[in-house]
């Protein structure tokens, strides 16, 4: 007997709970606890056993209820949080159930199903009572339940012809039908205290009505998609919501002078990914809001950005400085730069001031003035060291030192450089644990670049260097790693030199992305022989280098190994933080940002007019520290640091995954890594444990401008994927360093068109013997067929045959060999296997082991020959395929739309020489809908099959005949992709991927 | 179906336009129709489309039905009448009969009596969906309710023997909605013509032989909801759901695959060059029929 166990489940999450310290987030049918605090998973415990939980009221008595599609379950707590499944308590009705709650007793449940009924029914699963209001049977997509006492409780319900019904559910009397929505009604709420209703719908507003007259009291706007959930806090002066659009909004209910009740928006978090947070709570003594959504991601928000400890933006003009602060202001002086230290800032004006702002006290006191400053200057500073470093563009240097509090100054050095006659750029960076670096860069561009090492203690110069400066080359950012000066430079180019050695010959790595400057550089980890550090450009690229380094710090070499763009703006900066995230800031429109880019979340965001501005960001301890100037008055944002997690579960794609590929060549660390490619348009390359079963994500690849068709790994460290517009990427992945794995795009196939807009659905990959050269087969949404070769040394794509099958959609392609010959399997959706004999044509020799050999021909493009044989296998099209070649027979495994699945043997008809197919098992109805993926493991001797009726099935085909031996419901939707591996124990473990993502194991 | 669509590459559109069908949908009940022959019975007479806008399908069955003869053409004792169902307004087709109309209403059913003289109809069908949230068990939820309710009022005016086709989405409890017609149906099948995209999880429910079981009595009523008019469907009591009980699994059959239009007719999948789509029809087309109430006349 063999088994299949679900090992992580990871999909669209529609709603989550606080109690006391923990979060109950569903799970399809699954309900998840964490911790909030620590971000501890407690218990994963299945509460239905097919339907998804949609809701989860919690009762004082400690009993739970959670109702989804026509279930309802109520269970003691602590069962919730022990026990593997508590399913023995799942109730089934005949409705959907839009809402359901406890009433006032606890010993019965109120159940609201769509069509405007209430099902009184008590905790032995006993109907008692059946409520409704005559005459209202438009079918409900929202609707909640209040419970006031015995006898008080409303039902709240919203049709999808726009009306909101109100009614008494104990008299069954009908208060009000609201109409003023257009569209849907997606979720109906009463108010704490029963004053005031609130709705949200299709038509993107939220809606506030009075309880008592069922007068329309407000709308409000803001949502740029359908809004699915509503509550409110602050004894009902606030409401957050949570949309489609990825955001959730908190709202203030305010009452106006006049009376006049309006909805504010107040604050908006952009919470998920691509498409829908689900559902919203708040937890009003830590002030923080949890969301979950489609993408899978438990979200924990902070609700008071900035005001938790008091006011986090302070804003301060000169004036000001000059009233409140006694600090004497000139007419016109300005803000000229400014560096946030621990105890505050230091600013310097534009006469000279240098100012200390102490954020304890929030005062600001005038340390000292330097009249060389006046007019123009450069401001930069080491924070962990209290230095300050000020230039004016006459290589005059105001170099300070400062007391922990910063109130005096230790040391103060004045120093002017007279290398150079003028400076325009003036870069400092940390040297090593004893000294600073200055970078200071001339106007005239024959000049060197000169630079200045200075003791932190005493601010003298310890060393001065000369550097050569490369054609076209301005500074823009500097960083010291290992003894090496990383200057980062206009046109994304980036200058390297050893400052151990005598020669300061720069290493340039020039033009990296389209050309924007260089904002900063990251060390990032080292190895025996290698460094890899990150760069990050204005234009929004971002790109990790490998150089190799000799024991002289001589640089061999470099190699790109990861590179991406995010699309929010300006791309100012980057560091690694606790967790190892990669966290990304800069601009967006009027925003400045602050993002997670590991995990794909904002941290935070501060309105502050652009990116056209000085600007200065520091991270500290428990906060950074943001400070800008806008319209002259200058601006210190405190971003605290969140005491929680900002995740409990990071969450996977925001849609469905439409192919997995698991790196089955080798393992990686405690387990494999993998990729999966969504509708989303994104690839993730993501890691599961094979102890703990944990996922890990390292990078999302937004390279694909639409959703991923398929991608596939070809090799241990080649990957392809391809998409609509005719994309085919090729994948570098790069597993040396200890830090994370890396894939970078190597190459992409040519187009057939400047505007593409064929689909590649297939590829397939045969390697060339002894090289990593390798022929691939694309084939095309207009039926199509390419055979490229892929030549390595050169990085080139080479088309060398093509030709058309029909007219129809192609839509799997696998090559194998067999008796020496080479051959292309096709499926189209016409329900056929088609086999093309490449042999031929193609322009490589197979060698006795049916490998292809390298024969040194010159390459020109041939004709694709007609196809040899095909068999008509499926009514309609076909959907996924697998091959097999055994015993000098070649086994075809097809999954059809028809619900069919088929296994299809070939074998060499010895008079015609030509490969001859019959149909040696067929399953008519396996599925209820579309077999959408297949794949096989277990040594090739079992078939995992996947389908939309979320049945997957495993085959035992080692009698060449397809026998079901499993089948289990899996709870991800839209099913449409798996991947397997085999591991060393004999156990095997199946991906399963669609709207979400499942790890199963099977065993023998 | 506007001027511009987002699917340029598909030539069921294009196709669809240079025929005067308001939708590419059309061609999916020619399709079907290829295959079952349903509208080719020259004793097809009274023919119900529910939730027929913008009105493809009514097309289709006012020209296969009326092959060439104008509505002016039509005598007065002409049994062949086709009555198009919707919440929604619809512009006027020839031979067609608009009502603007709630199908789950006993005054809907009544109207349409009163249009085929109190007789029954040969042929009921929907094309009808809800729109999508995107959580996938709802919207199939409510996919099969709609066809429930069209369920409902065919079962009180299609004749026994009678053709009722729907449009589905084969998702997770597609096999209980096979089990439930079943029970109505001689032969259920589950039908994919060619120019409904393989992407896509649409297809349709062919539902031949409509014999109602012995004693059940199909009975309209606005108050009841859909769950209950088929409540007495099974004649095994013991087998009647009640409001509310422990979990169990529920009976679910898989229906016949059948794909219709022939491998020669357009895949829908495939992406088509211009000398193909050029065959049909290289010239602008306008949009087939204009929308009855357009969102930008509302005030906003």
């Amino acid at each position: 007997m063999s088994e299949i166990t679900e090992l992580t489940h990871c999909g669209p999450s529609l709603c989550v709970k606080f109690f006391e310290h923990y979060v109950f987030a569903a799970y399809g049918p699954l309900l998840k606890i964490y911790e909030y605090k620590t971000g501890k998973v407690v218990n994963t415990c299945r509460v239905l056993k097919k339907n998804k939980v949609h809701g989860i009221s919690i009762g004082k008595s400690g009993n739970i209820l959670a109702y989804g599609a026509r279930s309802v379950s109520v269970f003691p707590m602590s069962e919730a949080l022990k026990k593997e499944s508590v399913q023995k308590y799942e109730n089934i009705t005949t409705e959907w159930i839009t809402s359901s709650e406890f009433d006032y007793t606890e010993k019965n449940i109120y159940m609201l199903t769509c069509y405007n009924k209430i099902l009184v029914y008590n905790l032995e699963s006993k109907s008692i009572a059946i409520k409704a209001v005559p005459g209202e049977r438009s079918i409900l997509y929202s609707g909640s339940i209040k419970v006031f006492s015995d006898d008080k409780a409303y039902a709240v319900a919203g049709t999808v012809m726009n009306g909101v019904i109100i009614w008494d559910l104990i008299t069954e009397k009908m208060f009000h039908n609201l109409t003023g929505h257009e569209g849907a009604i997606f979720n109906v709420i009463l108010s704490d205290d029963g004053k005031l209703i609130a709705s949200c719908s299709d038509d993107r507003s939220i809606k506030l009505w009075d309880f008592t007259t069922g007068q329309e009291l407000t709308t409000g706007w803001g949502h740029t998609a359908r809004i699915w959930y509503l509550k409110f806090f602050d004894n009902d002066r606030k409401l957050i919501s949570v949309s489609e659009d990825c955001t959730c909004r908190v709202w203030s209910v305010s009452r106006s002078s006049t009376g006049k009740i309006e909805l504010v928006q107040e604050n908006i978090i952009e919470a998920h990914q691509i498409k829908n947070v689900w559902g919203v709570d708040v937890q009003e003594s830590e002030n923080i809001a949890v969301t979950s959504g489609n993408d899978g991601r438990i979200r924990v928000i902070d609700l008071a950005p900035v005001s938790r400890y008091g006011n986090e933006l302070q804003s301060f003009s000169l004036n000001e400085l000059s009233i409140k602060h006694g600090i004497k202001m000139e007419k016109g002086e300005m803000f000229k730069g400014f560096q946030p230290f621990k105890f505050g800032l230091i600013a310097a004006t534009s006469l000279g001031k240098i100012l200390m702002f102490d954020q304890i006290s929030n005062s600001w006191s005038l340390l000292m003035t330097d009249s060389r400053l006046t007019s123009y200057s450069i401001f930069h500073g080491i924070k962990e060291e209290n230095i300050a470093v000020i230039a004016n563009n006459k290589s005059e240097l105001l170099v300070l030192k400062l007391s922990e509090d910063g109130k005096t100054i230790i040391k103060e050095s004045k120093l002017h450089y007279d290398n150079l006659s003028k400076t325009i750029n003036c870069l400092v960076t940390k040297f090593d644990e004893k000294s600073l670096f200055i970078l200071l860069e001339s106007p005239n561009p024959n000049d060197q670049l000169q630079g200045l090492q200075l003791s932190n203690n005493t601010l003298e110069i310890i060393n001065e260097y000369t550097f050569t400066k490369p054609k076209n080359f301005t500074t823009s950012s500097v960083a010291i790693i290992e003894n090496l000066l990383i200057i980062g430079s206009r046109f994304s180019t980036v200058g390297i030199y050893s400052l151990t050695k005598e020669q300061k010959e720069c290493y340039l790595i020039k033009g990296i992305n389209e050309g924007d400057n260089i904002t900063s550089t990251t060390f990032i980890s080292k190895l025996p022989n290698a460094l890899i550090f990150s760069v990050t450009s204005r234009d929004g690229y971002y790109n990790f280098i490998k150089i190799h380094i000799s024991k002289t710090f001589e640089i061999a070499k470099h190699e790109i190994i990861y590179s991406n763009k995010v699309a929010r703006g300006f791309l100012e900066g980057s560091f690694i933080d606790e967790n190892d995230d990669f966290i990304i800031y800069g601009f967006k429109s009027s925003l400045f940002y602050l993002y997670n880019e590991t995990k794909c979340y904002e941290l935070a965001s501060q309105l502050c007019g652009g990116a056209h501005r000085q600007w200065n960001f520091e991270e500290f301890n428990d906060y950074f520290m943001l400070v800008f100037i806008q319209s002259s008055t200058l601006h210190i944002r405190r971003i605290n640091k969140l005491k929680f997690p900002h995740t409990l579960s990071d969450g996977l794609h925001g849609r469905e995954i439409r192919d997995i590929t698991i790196r089955s060549s080798k393992s990686y660390k405690n387990g494999y890594l993998f990729c999966t490619g969504s509708e989303d348009t994104g690839i993730r390359l993501s890691y599961f444990d094979i102890t703990t079963n944990e996922i890990n994500t390292y990078w999302f690849e937004r390279q694909h401008v639409s959703g991923l068709q398929t991608c596939s790994f070809i090799s241990n460290n080649l990957m392809i994927s391809t998409s609509a517009r005719e994309e085919l990427f090729l994948w570098k992945l790069n597993t040396d360093t200890e830090d994370r794995p890396y894939m970078n795009l190597l190459q992409h196939l040519p187009t057939s068109m400047d505007t593409p807009d064929l689909r590649i659905m297939d590829f397939s990959v045969k390697f060339i013997e002894e090289t990593v050269d390798f022929v691939l087969a694309t084939i095309y949404s207009d039926s199509t067929i390419k055979i490229w070769y892929y030549n390595s040394d050169e990085n080139k794509f080479k088309l060398i045959i093509g030709g058309r099958y029909e007219t129809c959609c192609l839509t799997n392609a696998n090559f194998v060999t067999l008796n020496q010959k080479l051959y292309c399997v096709v499926t189209p959706t016409d329900g056929y296997i088609v086999v093309y004999n490449i042999t031929e044509a193609i322009q490589f020799e197979l060698s006795e082991s049916n490998t292809l050999v390298n024969n040194e021909k010159d390459l020109t493009q041939t004709a694709l020959p007609m196809y040899e044989t095909r068999i008509r296998v499926h009514q309609s099209g076909i959907k996924s395929m697998d091959t097999q070649v055994l015993d000098n027979t070649l086994k075809v495994y097809t999954t059809g739309d028809d619900n069919a699945i088929g296994l299809t043997i070939f074998k060499l008809d010895t008079s015609t020489k030509k490969l001859e197919g019959i149909t040696n098992s067929f399953i008519e109805r396996a599925n209820a809908s579309t077999i959408t993926s297949c794949s096989l493991f277990n040594n090739n001797s079992k078939l995992l099959t996947t389908s939309v009726d979320q049945i997957v099935k495993i085959y035992d085909i080692s009698n060449d005949q397809l026998d079901l031996i499993n089948e289990r419901y899996t709870t991800i939707a839209d099913t449409g992709s798996c991947d397997t591996i085999d591991l060393s124990d004999g156990s095997s473990r199946l991906l399963i991927g669609g709207v979400g993502f499942s790890l199963w194991k099977w065993t023998q | 179906m506007g001027k511009s669509s987002k699917d340029k590459r598909d030539v069921y559109y294009r196709k669809a336009k240079e025929l005067g069908y308001r939708a590419r949908s059309a061609f999916k009940l020619l399709q079907l129709n290829e295959q079952f022959h349903f509208l080719d019975d020259p004793n097809l007479k009274r023919v119900v489309d529910l939730c027929a806008a913008p009105g493809s399908w009514s097309q289709v069955l006012s020209k296969t039905m009326f092959k060439g003869i104008k509505e002016s053409e039509v005598t007065e004792d002409d049994e062949r009448k086709i009555v198009a169902v919707d919440l929604q307004p619809m512009s006027p087709i020839d031979h067609v009969t608009r009502l603007q109309a709630d199908i789950t209403h006993p005054r809907t059913l009544n109207k349409i009596l009163e249009l085929f003289n109190n007789s029954k109809a040969d042929f009921v069908c929907s094309d009808g969906a809800p729109d999508v949230t995107g959580l996938h068990d709802l919207d199939e939820y409510v996919q099969q309710q709609l066809i429930m309710s069209a369920l409902q009022l065919t079962t009180c005016i299609l004749k026994e023997g009678g053709i009722f086709v729907a449009k589905i989405f084969r998702g997770r409890d597609i096999n209980l909605l096979y089990t439930q017609l079943g029970y109505l149906f001689e032969q259920v099948i589950c039908a994919k013509p060619r120019s409904s995209r393989g992407t896509s999880l649409e297809a349709f429910i062919v539902c031949i032989g409509y014999i109602p079981p012995k004693g059940w009595q199909p009975k309209l009523d606005e108050n009841i909801s859909v769950q209950e008019f088929f409540q007495g469907l099974k004649t095994d009591s013991k087998n009647q759901p009640r409001v509310i009980e422990r979990y169990y699994e529920e009976e679910r059959n898989i229906a016949e695959f059948m794909s219709c239009g022939g491998l020669q007719s357009f895949d829908s999948d495939a992406t088509y060059h211009y000398d193909v789509v050029a065959a049909l029809s290289d010239v602008s087309l306008d949009p087939v029929q204009s929308p009855t109430s357009p969102a930008y006349k509302k005030d906003s």
